[in-house]
């Protein structure tokens, strides 16, 4: 008995202390289950911004870089388009995040989270898009235009919905987990 | 001296009975110049009851059916006895590799399906995917249970197809919505909404006459091309179950 909830102790104790490593890992498993219940126009929101965002809140600019970095790698890993990669939109996310602080008034921040979202995947989205032009140029890639501004569009206006409920979760359980610690 | 005379009620046409027969002769008379006409629309109103129902409609349209299959049949092994004797490329229709869909990535930039058979079962790259309706993309990658399909809407897909109406060769290329573009190298190129797309005969990655779409809207024509919208026949957002071709092209 004793040994039991011994085990149960340090296995809560584990998984709170390392929440945020755990959860990284889960963001690739949403990414490829996209559920089409939460898209808008067939877009899903840019899911690896929701951790993102938190991680480097707390962790700081080179933190968030260099997750940003595995992110893209990892992600990169389960599309298909080795053409394009995530990777830049991801790091420049990763740093841009750590340099901002969190607010004290908890409604503000909360909006903030989705304007800084919206942002990252518009930035993200420029990214890629700029990437499927260069690689297009000779092909009159004026026909990418209005289905690819489609995508960013909804893309931003989804990462701006989500992340107010997301990130402000997600950045209470970070802190909780930290001052364990 | 006697004198004859008709009293007035003996006259023809004081009879009934033969206004009667002449009613008939008219009536008669008038069957005759309509070609039966009352009669076959009198028949129509009793035999009501009695045409063939429903079920004599599935019958027959259960036969259509049979027809055309084994119709199919004979043309499809017509088809590859000529392409055999021509030389030209075929698909060996032996091996499919039926899969279900376990993840699915259609809209946004991302445009792929990963489906839950893999190297282990003979998938290998560049295999073909069909779905019911026609094309959905091309095998790109392999695990040992699953394999990642780019599907035909994706930016990265551009595959030689066929416009069987005006007999002329073209290239669709995914622009990362549900639309792909055909690109036509000839303004002069007589393309027209509804026109059906297939795969090219001289594709080297796709094997031919596979169906993949109908032209939905023609866009401006540019300097020395045409392009076109293409409406998908197989909707890879709905399609849970998907058949893998091996190809040898």
């Amino acid at each position: 008995m004793g040994t039991n909830f011994e085990s149960k102790y340090l296995m809560n104790k584990f998984f709170t202390k390392k929440f945020s490593i755990i959860s990284f890992i889960f963001i690739p498993i949403i990414f490829l289950w996209h559920p089409n219940w939460l898209g808008f126009l067939g877009v899903q929101p840019y899911w690896p911004l929701f951790w993102l965002l938190p991680w480097a809140m707390i962790n700081g600019s080179i933190n968030g870089l260099v997750f940003g970095l595995f992110l893209g790698l990892i992600l990169d890993s389960l599309t298909l388009n080795e053409s394009f990669t995530q990777i830049p939109g991801l790091i420049f996310c990763g740093f841009f995040f750590g340099r901002i602080k969190t607010h004290s008034d908890i409604l503000v921040g909360h909006f903030r989270y989705g304007l800084i979202c919206s942002f990252g995947s518009f930035l993200c989205g420029t990214l890629y898009l700029a990437q499927i032009l260069f690689r297009n140029s000779s092909d009159g890639n004026f026909l990418m235009f209005i289905p690819s501004f489609k995508n960013i569009l909804a893309e931003v206006f989804l990462t701006g919905l989500f992340a107010p409920f997301i990130c402000s979760q997600l950045i209470r359980m970070f802190k909780f987990s930290r001052r364990k610690v | 001296m006697l004198s004859i005379r008709r009293i007035s009620n003996s006259r023809w046409w004081h009879k009934k009975k033969n206004w009667l027969f002449f009613a008939i002769f008219l009536f008669l008379v008038f069957v005759r110049i309509s070609k039966g006409a009352f009669y076959k629309d009198f028949y129509y109103f009793i035999s009501k009851p009695f045409w063939p129902g429903q079920f004599q409609k599935e019958i027959v349209l259960e036969s259509i059916d049979q027809e055309y299959l084994i119709k199919l049949n004979l043309l499809t092994k017509d088809n590859i006895r000529l392409r055999q004797i021509l030389s030209l490329q075929e698909s060996s229709n032996d091996e499919h590799i039926s899969a279900a869909v376990i993840s699915r990535k259609t809209g946004g930039w991302w445009r792929q399906i990963i489906l839950n058979k893999g190297s282990k079962d003979g998938v290998e790259i560049g295999n073909i995917v069909i779905g019911p309706g026609g094309l959905l993309g091309r095998v790109k990658n392999t695990s040992l249970f699953t394999s990642s399909v780019t599907l035909i809407t994706s930016p990265e897909s551009k595959l030689g197809v066929w416009v069987d109406r005006i007999q002329i060769n073209g290239l669709l290329v995914g622009l990362g919505d549900d639309y792909p573009s055909l690109i036509i190298y000839s303004k002069d190129a007589d393309i027209k909404v509804g026109d059906f797309v297939s795969s090219s005969p001289a594709s080297t990655l796709l094997p031919p006459n596979i169906p993949i779409g109908i032209v939905q809207s023609i866009d401006e024509t540019l300097k020395s091309k045409k392009t076109a919208k293409i409406s998908l026949i197989a909707k890879p957002h709905v399609i849970d179950w998907v058949q893998i071709l091996k190809v040898n092209i």
